[in-house]
């Protein structure tokens, strides 16, 4: 157990901006997927045929394509094509993107879970329908999703391992494997590794919790 | 109607279900070993050595390189991997009357395979040097890489490694240059990958200045990309290639031991240098004669 201490206090500047690295990987991703995943339920939710198709074409296409071919075409795929991106770009965007479908069809579950009467009844009673989504069917939807958002934060936060993976971007995974390449101090330095996710997921975890305490909807 | 449409739904993904069963079969055998020669004499061992219990079981597991010409790479056509570590593995295979089975081994993860017995062998350009001495066991060097830098032919900036100082570099993961490049460039921005077609990707794709590593390895990346040059001059390094053994079987390492002297001795060795390096490269050489105390102490 000493080397594992021991590893850490030596080791702990290379560990710690490795954590901070992942720490912007998710909380960027996040945002633009909140972001985007909004945007993309709306299409879905949204009176037009047309549009209802475009936001099922963005989840189709950002979920059924793994993470890692996402992240090779946008790095190494857009630089040859001769868009300048660094990694950081490529590596939030592919990030949130992908994430952001799966956001898209939480909300969208979430807003079907308020019944089509409320609807009509709100349309009838003179709201038109952005009113009626924002003001009847949103701060209902939102407060029961909020446990498979935590879900997805969640799963994000491991994803970003594969981020540092594929785009050398130095992050908790990628510090703990130089480490390790370096002091052959395997056990060590994949269990800091695992405190570092941890660390994150845990507090995703509490994040949801609290919300949930405060906001969900008892049925 | 219903009842004969499903039946033959049935048959046809049997049918699939066999003949992807079939493919994924034939696959696996074509993986395995390139050349399994069987050797003409089987030698004898003592009971309870690592070369008895590997010649029982008919199959020794050799960590070597999947992507990286000339030493150890896929052939595409065949799925076989071919390259010069993959000569010196099936000579000592074939001198051990086992048959080869070859996992890829990365920089980073070729250690641990040793000590966690994933492999009984790692021949995956691998320098020796003291630290990695202290995992493991060498056998005595089969080969002399030096360490040199690659750049865009159209790079003129570049010219040593103090050039480097503010370029991005590219190396593998856990490989020596780790090191070198923190004490002789220590300005420049180093990106860790996992294996060097990463660096090779990422110097064509702009996103690196320079790829720094062994010669024979840059060598094969300007032989399947020509608008890539090495930097002229002195060399970085000099790295002793050794075949990795779990630390403490010196039964073992100096049956590897006679097994390569046998190989560098007979031709087989300038043979297979021919084969893979010298004919791109011009460069002639002869086999190392450099001992594993030398290559350890080139390191300290």
């Amino acid at each position: 157990m000493s080397s594992f201490v021991e590893l850490l206090t030596e080791n702990y500047g290379a560990l710690a901006s490795g954590f901070w690295v992942t720490c912007r990987l998710v909380v960027g991703s996040f945002i633009l997927s909140a972001i985007v995943g909004t945007l993309v339920a709306a299409l879905r939710i949204a009176p037009s045929k047309w549009l209802q198709r475009l936001g099922g074409i963005y989840v189709e296409t950002f979920r059924n394509v793994p993470l890692l071919v996402l992240l090779v075409i946008s790095y190494a795929g857009l630089r040859r094509s001769g868009v300048e991106i660094d990694t950081w770009t490529a590596g939030i965007g592919a990030l949130g993107l992908y994430t952001g479908a799966y956001f898209a069809e939480v909300l969208r579950s979430g807003v079907f879970s308020v019944s089509r009467g409320q609807i009509e009844a709100s349309l009838s009673l003179g709201f038109d329908y952005p009113q009626t989504l924002r003001r009847i069917v949103l701060p209902q939807a939102l407060r029961t999703v909020i446990s498979p958002v935590g879900s997805i934060t969640i799963a994000m936060i491991k994803n970003s391992a594969i981020v540092g993976a594929a785009l050398a971007v130095n992050d908790i995974l990628k510090e703990a494997r130089i480490l390790n390449s370096q002091t052959f101090e395997t056990e060590a330095a994949f269990f800091w590794a695992v405190v570092g996710y941890l660390l994150l997921t845990v507090a995703a975890t509490i994040a949801i919790r609290v919300l949930e305490q405060r906001y969900a909807i008892r049925r | 109607m219903q009842g004969t449409t499903w039946r033959w739904l049935a048959i046809v993904a049997l049918a699939l279900g066999v003949l992807v069963a079939a493919g994924c079969g034939g696959d696996d055998d074509e993986g395995g070993g390139s050349a399994a020669t069987t050797p003409a004499q089987t030698q004898e061992f003592a009971a309870g050595t690592t070369m008895a219990k590997l010649q029982e079981a008919g199959e020794i597991t050799i960590g070597v390189k999947f992507e990286v010409p000339p030493f150890g790479f896929k052939n595409v056509k065949t799925g076989a991997v071919e390259g010069f570590d993959i000569d010196v593995a099936n000579a000592i295979a074939a001198d051990l009357g086992a048959k080869p089975k070859f996992i890829e081994a990365l920089s980073d993860n070729r250690i641990p395979f040793l000590k966690d017995g994933t492999a009984d062998l790692i021949l995956s350009t691998m320098t020796i040097n003291a630290e990695r001495d202290e995992e493991i066991d060498f056998s005595e060097p089969y080969f002399i890489a030096r360490g040199r830098i690659l750049v865009k032919k159209s790079d003129n900036s570049i010219k040593g490694i103090e050039d480097l100082a503010g370029k991005k570099v590219c190396t593998a993961l856990g490989s020596t240059y780790e090191e070198t490049l923190k004490k002789q460039a220590p300005k420049a921005k180093t990106t860790l990958v996992d294996g060097y077609s990463e660096c090779l990707e990422a110097i064509q794709n702009g996103s690196v200045d320079a790829v720094s590593t062994d010669d024979v390895i840059l060598a094969g990346m300007i032989i399947q990309d020509d608008s890539l040059k090495l930097v002229e001059g002195e060399e970085l390094t000099t790295e002793p290639y050794g075949a990795g053994i779990k630390e403490g079987d010196t039964a073992f390492k100096a049956f590897v031991d006679e097994s390569t002297q046998k190989f560098k001795a007979d031709g087989r060795w300038a043979k297979s240098y021919e084969k893979w390096v010298g004919q791109y490269t011009g460069v002639e050489q002869d086999p190392p004669t450099m001992t594993l105390e030398e290559a350890i102490d080139l390191s300290k």
